[in-house]
């Protein structure tokens, strides 16, 4: 995890230099600030990976060594098919189609079918051929 | 070969074949494949195809653009319409094409190469696939409503993008349609990123991941550093202008504020459209010299660097407005100059005593470096605020973008497509066409482009719908408009190509070409569902090679070489090799 | 091997001396507008120093350029594979001092490129504290407004504006060595205003105060134009700088000023007046 971490851990400290350097040269509120949340942000997942890495070995794509047979074993859980991420964009879309035509009742509408297709996402895999 | 370990890896649902009706044929189940997948793969395909759509659209209003602007007077549109026009081919390019394309190629290509059975959130990719699709189509749908589609620019600057001056149902769908599309893409990311940080194959440390990867990996990060800047900017926007709030409002200095958030993400923006292209140009080269990357740890550091630097110095677009430091913007602006040249010579490197095969897909990548320099250079030319003064919001600027993002985003997406066409479909496309289609879009592009710089420098503003007959822009104006014509009709060797080969012989072999060197080509064409019946050992950043060319692999292991090493020559290597 | 190469080297180097006087001749047969690279003649006392950097970037610019694209095609003739040729080249991975010598000589060209361009937009922004003529921008849709503050100058004694339309762009009057501060402001969008041939252009921008100084230095008529997107009409929101003698000048004033274009027209009039044309439905 070492050059993963750092990868983020540079944001952090790039940005932890500029941020100074554009207030005290410029002076301008909305940049440094973006800047400076910019540079957060990027410590959050680099602290996140750090903390992580504490809690286990050198994974074998950390290691140079490492053998495929390594690797081997259950990888996790992938949908092999899902029609929910179509109908929660479909949502998505709606509620932001609310504001576009200024017409609030669209955005309601949306959020409540929007509860069904989250349900759906969610619950999909309680039941049916890939039921764990 | 037989030394490399070989191994199964699985997934869960690997282990539980997908049940047989869903392999049956008929139209409505192959519809509702591509509605419910989520396989990289296919959603790869689909990013492609939407995007190239959009590609086309976007074509064709660029066209109507240079078919107004061949001679003085309003020929054919009204001044509303071609406001609308080139508001929508802007949109439409950036944001519907080329960044869809980022995500195209790294959904199709990035699982490949690190040896992953797919991304990590895979319904999470048919999410943002869809949430793509949406969101253009509610910003396309201006066109169709009274008052037309958006037609402030595509950067919608304040006020002139309030409700006073740009009333109209058409504005509001764009800024929606937009925010749909700054989630798209940053889901996308974080996919990305998640599938790089962990689902690497074993012994494919970082700085084993193909240069490509690396791009992916920096251009995902940019994505979640500014497209949610860019969200708040159009949420806030349509709050002003649907709730009524005064965010944005003149009074309280509205304009700059819009100008810093947009720009905070709009100069990123180009980066991201750009870096994970220059990761395709990379692989290409490489591959087409028969050459690992030329300073490997060079080019990594230095996409790390343009993706921090690009994100500070957005004031750059700001510098007529007499509300920014120039000297600050100007030097770091400068900065990115650096890391950019590195590249290039790194490019260079690479294909420097190399053994260059110029087919149309290494033809694409020298003509990416041939176009992207000069774009380069005018983009140091922009960056002095001093020149700015006169070039900014000119055609000059014009001419600049498009030789950068034209120069690579098109480039490498042709690069791209030549190379991996058979990673994708499991055919090739054919040489001949490919070439043909190489040299009408390159002579038409340069055409149209070339001269817009001399355009701008002498007066023509951006965004005009006409420009004055004494002037002295027509001629130029002309050849320009023929160049876009050209360049227009340059797809269709392209389309035809894409046709004629539909049915041209399977690719049988995991590496048609014979030289490439990251694990895509270590697995079958097109690959089947999980990428990989068994992955070969990684060792270094050429691991497909090494397992079909062994004697490179150590030779380039014990011994880098040194590029002015004038006394080693290839056919040396020749016989140490057997 | 090396017998292979020879022909070829000749040719490019043939090729490459081939290119320069041609690309200098292009450069002549485009007269003056190409000896400045694109650039229309100069107008003021401050726009050759745009001028000179342009050049000296465009110089710069076709140096590097020029090394690159030879690298390029260099390589692309040169080791193009041929019949015969080894199946792999050798492996060459890297080339430390090669990689930082490409990584630091262009600090050094940024870092002087950087000095000049500090060095010209300060003389492009400088402010005098007492400029010569005082001219009030206003840019409304889609056109201009000329406020000449005239009022303290006692061969005038009165301001006095003109006030553009669609229909009649609006002429601009500059007396020739004078020292011109532009008070740029904006009465509805940002606007851009913009003299070619001054290499200058500024926002104008509304609730955001913005002005420069400029010296015209010669003799004549000028197109100026809105450079940023304001709007339906954008592309006719042109004007006309004439650059006359101090005398002329004058006169011009004092004539706008007996045509009923006596006094300032105030930005405040100027947004009344773009409110109820680009509003008519919130004045009810």
């Amino acid at each position: 995890m070492k050059a993963e971490k750092y990868t983020f851990w540079f944001i952090f400290i790039f940005f932890g230099i500029v941020t100074p350097i554009h207030w005290f040269v410029t002076k301008e509120i909305a940049g440094t600030f973006a800047l400076g949340a910019t540079g957060l942000f990027g410590a959050f997942i680099a602290g996140y990976l750090t903390l992580q890495a504490r809690t286990f070995d050198p994974r074998p794509e950390d290691r140079e060594e490492a053998e495929v047979a390594e690797g081997a074993g259950t990888y996790g859980f992938f949908a092999p098919k899902s029609i929910w991420p179509f109908w929660a964009a479909v949502v998505t879309a709606g509620i932001f189609l609310g504001p576009a035509l200024h017409q609030a009742w669209v955005t309601i509408l949306f959020l409540g079918i929007g509860i069904w297709a989250c349900s759906g996402w969610v619950l999909e895999f309680y039941r049916g051929d890939y039921k764990h | 070969m037989s030394s490399a370990t070989v191994t199964h890896r699985t997934t869960t649902t690997d282990a539980q074949p997908a049940p047989a009706a869903v392999e049956t044929h008929s139209l409505g189940s192959n519809i509702m494949k591509y509605f419910t997948t989520t396989d990289h793969k296919v959603i790869g395909n689909m990013y492609f195809v939407t995007a190239f759509v959009f590609f086309l659209i976007g074509g064709l209003l660029a066209l109507g653009i240079r078919a107004e602007l061949a001679s003085p007077g309003m020929d054919y549109m009204n001044y509303e319409t071609f406001n609308q026009f080139f508001t929508m081919h802007g949109t439409i390019m950036l944001l519907m094409f080329a960044t869809p394309m980022f995500s195209g190629f790294a959904n199709a290509i990035l699982p490949l190469q690190l040896g992953a059975p797919d991304v990590a959130f895979p319904r999470m990719n048919g999410y943002a696939f869809w949430l793509y699709v949406f969101g253009s189509l509610m910003a396309c749908t201006g066109f169709v409503m009274p008052g037309g589609a958006a037609s402030f620019g595509w950067f919608a600057y304040a006020p002139l993008s309030n409700s006073i001056h740009s009333p109209g149902i058409g504005h509001d769908l764009w800024i929606m349609g937009l925010y749909l599309l700054g989630l798209s893409s940053i889901l996308g990311a974080v996919n990305f990123i998640t599938t790089i940080i962990t689902m690497r194959a074993p012994g494919m440390t970082m700085f084993r991941m193909p240069i490509f990867c690396w791009n992916i990996l920096v251009t995902s990060m940019m994505v979640i550093m500014v497209f949610p800047v860019l969200a708040v900017g159009l949420l806030v926007l349509e709050s002003d202008r649907v709730l009524g709030s005064h965010v944005l409002d003149p009074s309280s200095g509205g304009p700059i504020l819009w100008q810093h958030l947009f720009w905070f993400f709009g100069h990123p923006e180009v980066y991201v459209i750009a870096l994970p292209f220059f990761g395709i140009i990379t692989e290409v080269l490489s591959a087409f010299s028969r050459k690992p990357v030329f300073g490997y740890y060079g080019l990594v550091f230095a996409t790390l660097a343009i993706g921090a630097l690009s994100v500070s110095v957005w004031a750059h677009h700001m510098f007529v407005t007499g509300a920014v430091n120039l000297p600050f913007f100007a030097f770091m602006t400068f900065l990115i100059a650096i890391p950019t040249g590195v590249k290039f010579f790194n490019w260079i490197g690479t294909i420097w005593r190399g053994s260059l095969t110029l087919n149309t897909s290494m033809t694409y990548a020298i003509g990416f470096l041939t176009t992207f320099l000069f774009g380069g250079l005018t983009g140091i030319i922009l960056a002095s605020p001093a020149l700015d003064f006169q070039v900014s919001d000119t055609y000059f600027v014009v001419a600049h973008f498009h030789y950068v993002l034209f120069g690579t985003v098109v480039f490498a997406m042709f690069a791209g497509f030549y190379y991996w066409w058979p990673k994708f479909t499991g055919r090739m496309l054919n040489e001949t066409w490919g070439k043909i289609h190489f040299w009408t879009l390159f002579i038409g592009f340069h055409t149209t482009f070339l001269v817009q710089h001399w355009l701008g420098v002498a007066g023509m503003q951006r965004r005009i719908a006409d420009y004055g007959a004494w002037e002295g822009f027509t001629f130029l104006n002309q050849l320009s408009t023929f160049g876009a014509f050209l360049l227009g009709i340059s797809m269709l060797p392209f389309i035809w190509n894409v046709w004629i080969t539909r049915k041209a012989p399977k690719v049988t072999v995991n590496d048609p070409w014979g030289w490439g060197r990251s694990l895509e080509w270590a697995t079958s064409c097109p690959p089947p569902r999980h990428n990989f019946e068994s992955l070969p050992r990684v060792r270094s950043i050429s691991p497909a090679l090494d397992l079909t060319r062994p004697e490179l692999a150590t030779h380039h292991l014990d011994d880098p070489g040194e590029l002015l090493d004038d006394h080693v020559d290839a056919a040396e290597l020749e016989g140490s090799a057997k | 091997m090396s017998g292979k190469t020879a022909p070829s080297r000749r040719w490019v180097r043939g090729l490459l001396t081939a290119a320069i006087p041609l690309g200098l001749v292009a450069l002549t047969a485009c007269s003056g507008s190409g000896a400045r690279l694109g650039l229309p003649e100069a107008a003021t006392e401050q726009a050759p120093h745009v001028g000179n950097l342009w050049l000296g970037a465009w110089i710069a610019s076709f140096v590097i350029g020029g090394l690159v694209w030879g690298l390029i095609f260099w390589a692309v003739i040169r080791y193009r594979r041929r019949e015969g040729d080894a199946p792999a080249p050798r492996q060459t991975t890297y080339h430390l001092p090669l990689e930082l010598l490409y990584t630091l000589v262009p600090f050094l060209i940024v870092g002087v490129l950087f000095f000049y361009t500090v060095k010209v937009q300060d003389a492009m922004i400088e402010q005098d504290a007492e400029p010569d003529v005082v001219i009030n921008v206003i840019g409304q849709k889609w056109s201009w407004t000329f406020n000449y503050m005239e009022e303290d100058n006692p061969a005038i004694g009165t301001n006095a504006h003109e006030i553009g339309t669609l229909e009649r762009i609006p002429d601009l009057y500059l007396p020739v060595d004078k020292r011109v501060r532009f008070n740029l402001q904006s009465a509805d969008v940002i606007h851009s205003f913009w003299v070619p041939s001054f290499y200058f252009k500024m926002d104008v921008i509304p609730g955001h105060f913005n002005s420069f100084d400029a010296t015209p230095n010669r003799l004549g008529t000028y197109d100026g134009k809105c450079a940023e997107l304001c709007g339906e009409f954008h592309a006719l929101m042109l004007f006309k700088v004439h650059v006359v003698s101090e005398e002329e000048y004058n006169a011009k004033v004092l004539e706008l000023a007996e045509n009923g274009n006596a006094g300032e027209r105030k930005l405040e009039a100027a947004k009344q007046a773009v409110w109820q044309t680009a509003a008519p439905e919130e004045q009810q």
